[in-house]
């Protein structure tokens, strides 16, 4: 990653941002998993945590519109979060990096700076947190959970009164929603970067 | 007599936390005992006060609700226990769970955990430059700022009524702390700009 043509202005930016970004994470993470049950943590605190990461990370890409700069507020991120009294666990850290890393990833070869790309930015890094479920649960409790999770449908769409074909269609909900909220988060990225800079006065 | 210390640097640190998390990721359950033990002699023998979690109520309850839970929860139930279905092969899913979290918990902790500030911002400059380092020297300082500010700009929207409009009071917010934030980062520039500060340059050594 080349980061030799930031200058100071820039790296403030990043460390702006991603000061942000942590004290969001552990002031309003730690107030959500307060009031959420554990079981809720990937579904529900998730989603919210990475639709509002998303938007303070990509109104930091409109101040600091440098290859890199994403990834940056996400190493930040992540090493504040490590550093937090709240401490050391694995899970936000492993999902702050790789959404960090997917919109970084958006914004690669063409420098255009439209809002349909920090939209598709929102999208990937939010429609993280539907694989890190499972990405997470595979390097946790190893590949026997396979069975675990297809007994988890089985009795969860016996439940709903619902077949197994359903419990997919849920499924295909659950990662609809997300792509949905990652293109809204996208969305206000960029609207909240141009009305930042209007109430600054720099458009 | 003195204790025995392994001589780490951050490098080394880093590079055993990767080995440990790609052999958790790979290894099958019976080989992730033995790596318990490892990771444990690890910290003791690095002496960074990493193993201090293992006095921590906040390592331990996790792990234990997940082993006491597991039975009930997970797998075929095998035998009842009153009205509770009790699954073995469900307690010996939370028990590998439980191994499997413990041995990463405690990676971090003895890597990553045990180190300094300094030897951060160190790492950084040597990946990224000066800047990274910089920047997270900065951002370190911020924090504190930043979570007064988000406090003051919460309590500011919901006392003026702004929540009300739920939406146009999230904006509002996000609006307030991340212009406040530019305004802080502003200042930062300038005290950085008069001294001469150049993250492209040759690093400071420590």
């Amino acid at each position: 990653m080349d980061w030799k043509h930031f200058a100071v202005r820039d790296w403030v930016y990043v460390a702006v941002f991603g000061a942000l970004w942590g004290a969001l994470e552990i002031t309003l993470g730690a107030y959500l998993h307060v009031l959420f049950p554990p079981m809720a943590d990937t579904f529900l605190i998730g989603v919210i945590m990475a639709g509002i990461g998303a938007i303070i990370a990509l109104t930091g890409r409109y101040f600091v519109p440098h290859t890199g700069s994403l990834l940056a507020i996400g190493i930040i991120t992540a090493v504040l979060k490590v550093v937090s009294l709240g401490g050391m666990k694995t899970g936000p850290i492993v999902a702050i990096l790789a959404e960090s890393l997917l919109m970084e990833l958006t914004f690669l070869g063409r420098p255009s700076e439209a809002g349909g790309r920090y939209v598709l930015a929102g999208v990937l890094a939010v429609s993280w947190n539907f694989f890190h479920k499972f990405v997470m649960s595979y390097v946790i409790f190893g590949s026997g959970i396979t069975k675990v999770y297809v007994k988890m449908i089985h009795d969860g769409a016996r439940l709903l009164g619902m077949n197994e074909q359903h419990a997919v269609l849920i499924i295909v909900i659950l990662f609809l929603v997300r792509v949905v909220v990652g293109g809204v988060s996208g969305w206000c990225g960029w609207k909240l970067g141009q009305a930042a800079a209007r109430r600054l006065s720099w458009a | 007599m003195g204790r025995a210390r392994l001589r780490t640097g951050t490098g080394s640190t880093l590079l055993f936390l990767v080995i440990v998390g790609v052999l958790v990721a790979l290894l099958p359950t019976r080989w992730l005992w033995p790596l318990l033990p490892i990771v444990i002699s690890f910290g003791e023998l690095s002496g960074r006060g990493g193993l201090r979690t293992l006095a921590s109520p906040r390592f331990w309850g996790p792990l234990i609700l997940l082993v006491a839970l597991s039975p009930f929860l997970l797998g075929t139930p095998d035998i009842s226990w009153g009205p509770l279905p009790i699954s073995w092969a469900g307690l010996e899913a939370g028990v590998t769970m439980a191994l499997r979290a413990a041995v990463l918990t405690l990676a971090l902790r003895v890597s990553i955990g045990a180190l300094t500030i300094a030897q951060l911002t160190r790492l950084f400059e040597r990946v990224g430059g000066r800047g990274l380092g910089f920047a997270l020297g900065v951002s370190l300082n911020l924090l504190p700022v930043f979570q007064d500010v988000i406090g003051a700009a919460y309590h500011t929207v919901r006392l003026r009524g702004g929540f009300r409009r739920p939406l146009r009071g999230g904006r509002l917010f996000l609006l307030t702390v991340v212009v406040n934030g530019l305004r802080y980062g502003d200042d930062v520039v300038k005290a950085a700009q008069a001294r001469a500060f150049d993250p492209s340059g040759p690093s400071v050594r420590h």
